[in-house]
């Protein structure tokens, strides 16, 4: 059996120093979310692991998570896919196509059977045998069955794969599902987020790859260190919550002094990400910082909770779209209006039944 | 009309006259500040510093706080309610739907209040009431378990995010929980002006102390009242 580099070998091979190796262990500690003395710990697995075998699977998706993949920043996705992790297959990153390259999909998940990562990105349509969804000829949802089985662990990678997606919007004619849904048996870890961030992939995988464990996950799967803080809780704009200061419309002063966007339908109070710290594109922005609330695109259902910039949710009505408070408003008023009616008629009713009572004891 | 004698029925324990009260206070609460932080009505304006959060009396900072303290003292309002459901039967007047008597008693004080009868019989506490009120703690009982669903979220390594966990995970995601504790909290406006117009409608209409009972647990009944078992 080849014996896989590990990941100082593909350092030193490519001429890199020791101390750009040290460095490179120090930033991945941070990115896994460990502290800082655990440092060792990822450079002694750094120099003893061999590199990890990744299958990245497409699904049901726009790629859009691959988007944002290749722009991580730190470390670079070119240094993650070269050297740090073994990437043998992903239809879209791959120099090769067609069916040679479907053929070594075969080989590799016999080859490392039971030893790789298998990173799955989109929904898996179920409807109509799957065939809204076909990869080489097959419908995903038997490309996806036959590669969990060798797999190690998998990675739902993006709110598709974790959730179902957009396409799983009502009423979901594809009948996409996550991969968790297909999948059982098998330690799964969620990585939502449409896009996820692209530094959370990377230590999500890098967790895996040197501790040969899957990282602390929380009651939806999510890893903690990642998805642990609600957005709202992160959020630098939060001071103007707790004080009462927001922006009402997307072009009106509050907006533009960076208030709180929470009436205009920010969704941080329900989301969790890692957005706040890490934010995006190297800790260049994020959509709050950027003037636009958070729809919790980590979040399942969050497609379906329409509009997107109103706080609460429309119900949709005959001829007409109303929230819980028009509706809640409407009902308590009429309530009181019916109990004055109401009390109106019955004093009528206590007056006739008094009559009726003194006439028959008159009798 | 004659005047006729009544005897006054003791029914309602301290304890429950006493959880009443903080029980309306607190919902009262939990409803006005509730709707402030569902929808922040009025705020601060250009040239206010966020920092009038800490200790302003109306600022959503505040008023949350007041919020998540009426909760709690809903909740510890309970112990009162338990204590008098276990020590006393007049507590304890819930819907008995495998009566008979549950089913004709409905009936009747539903015609009474479509006035198609013009009176019914006198009861501890009517089926309709029973029924409304069992409601009304199932309506409490979900607005508990989603807001400490949310609000133990702000640590979810806290022991209250893994003991409500299971909200969350039922209602899909917790956007919904929002959305749920939100339509359920306008039940109270709607339960306060049916019970408030109900129980002075029924000292009005038959003179049997219904609202000085909230105060001293004595009914005065016209006769006897056909669920009288309940207190045996």
């Amino acid at each position: 059996m080849e014996t896989r580099m590990t990941m100082w070998d593909s350092f030193s091979k490519r001429g890199l120093s020791r101390r750009t190796f040290l460095k490179t262990c120090t930033a991945l500690t941070a990115m896994m979310g460990l502290p800082l003395t655990d440092r060792k710990k990822v450079v002694e697995a750094a120099t003893k692991q061999p590199l990890p075998v990744v299958v990245w699977l497409h699904g049901h998706e726009c790629t859009g998570c691959d988007e944002a993949f290749i722009r991580s920043q730190s470390p670079l996705a070119s240094d993650l896919v070269l050297n740090m992790i073994s990437l043998e297959y992903s239809d879209t990153l791959a120099a090769a196509a067609g069916e040679p390259f479907e053929k070594h999909l075969e080989t590799v998940i016999k080859k490392y059977d039971g030893k790789f990562i298998l990173a799955v990105e989109g929904g898996v349509p179920l409807a109509d045998q799957g065939i809204s969804c076909m990869v080489g000829g097959k419908p995903f949802v038997d490309v996806l069955k036959e590669v969990a089985k060798h797999a190690a662990a998998i990675i739902e990678y993006g709110s598709c794969a974790a959730w179902g997606g957009v396409q799983a919007a009502k009423p979901n004619p594809t009948g996409s599902v996550s991969v968790s849904k297909v999948i059982s048996g098998k330690p799964i870890i969620k990585v939502p987020g449409c896009p996820p961030i692209p530094e959370v992939m990377t230590g999500v995988v890098m967790h895996l790859a040197l501790f040969g464990q899957i990282p602390p996950l929380d009651a939806q799967g999510r890893p903690k260190q990642f998805y642990g803080n609600r957005i709202h809780d992160t959020c630098y704009r939060r001071s103007f919550f707790d004080a009462g200061m927001f922006a009402e419309r997307f072009d009106d002063a509050g907006s533009k002094a960076g208030w709180c966007l929470y009436k205009l339908g920010c969704r941080g109070p329900e989301a969790y990400n890692a957005c706040g710290n890490l934010r995006w594109w190297n800790g260049l922005s994020y959509p709050i910082q950027s003037g636009s609330p958070c729809f919790a695109c980590g979040s399942d259902g969050f497609w379906d909770n329409g509009p997107f910039h109103e706080r609460l949710p429309n119900v949709v009505l005959p001829n007409t779209l109303t929230n819980a408070d028009k509706i809640g408003a409407g009902l308590t008023v009429a309530a009181m209006a019916g109990v004055t009616v109401h009390a109106v008629i019955s004093s009528v009713q206590k007056a006739r039944h008094a009559k009726n009572e003194s006439e028959h004891d008159e009798e | 009309m004659k005047n006729k004698r009544v005897d006054g029925i003791y029914i309602f324990s301290p304890f429950l006259r006493l959880f009443h009260w903080i029980m309306a206070a607190a919902v009262l609460m939990l409803f006005l500040t509730g709707r402030y932080i569902a929808n922040p009505f009025f705020h601060g304006s250009i040239g206010v510093d966020p920092t009038i959060s800490v200790g302003n009396l109306m600022s959503m900072e505040t008023i949350r706080f007041w919020h998540f303290f009426w909760a709690y003292v809903l909740v510890a309002s309970f112990i009162l309610r338990i204590y008098g459901w276990v020590m006393y039967k007049g507590d304890r007047l819930l819907p008995k739907f495998w009566t008979k008597l549950y089913w004709t008693g409905l009936s009747e004080v539903l015609q009474h209040y479509l006035f198609l009868k013009s009176d019914h019989q006198p009861y501890l506490r009517n089926s309709l009431a029973r029924t409304t009120y069992l409601i009304w703690y199932i309506v409490t009982f979900v607005l508990m378990a989603t807001g400490f669903a949310m609000y133990g979220m702000i640590n979810p390594a806290s022991w209250t995010a893994k003991f409500f966990s299971p909200v969350i995970s039922l209602l899909g995601n917790e956007y919904n929980v929002h959305v749920v504790h939100n339509y359920a909290a306008w039940f109270f406006p709607l339960f306060l002006t049916f019970h408030t117009y109900f129980a002075y409608r029924s000292d009005m209409m038959h003179g049997d102390g219904e609202i000085s009972s909230i105060f001293s647990g004595i009914k005065y009944l016209p006769g006897k009242p056909a669920d009288a078992e309940d207190l045996k």
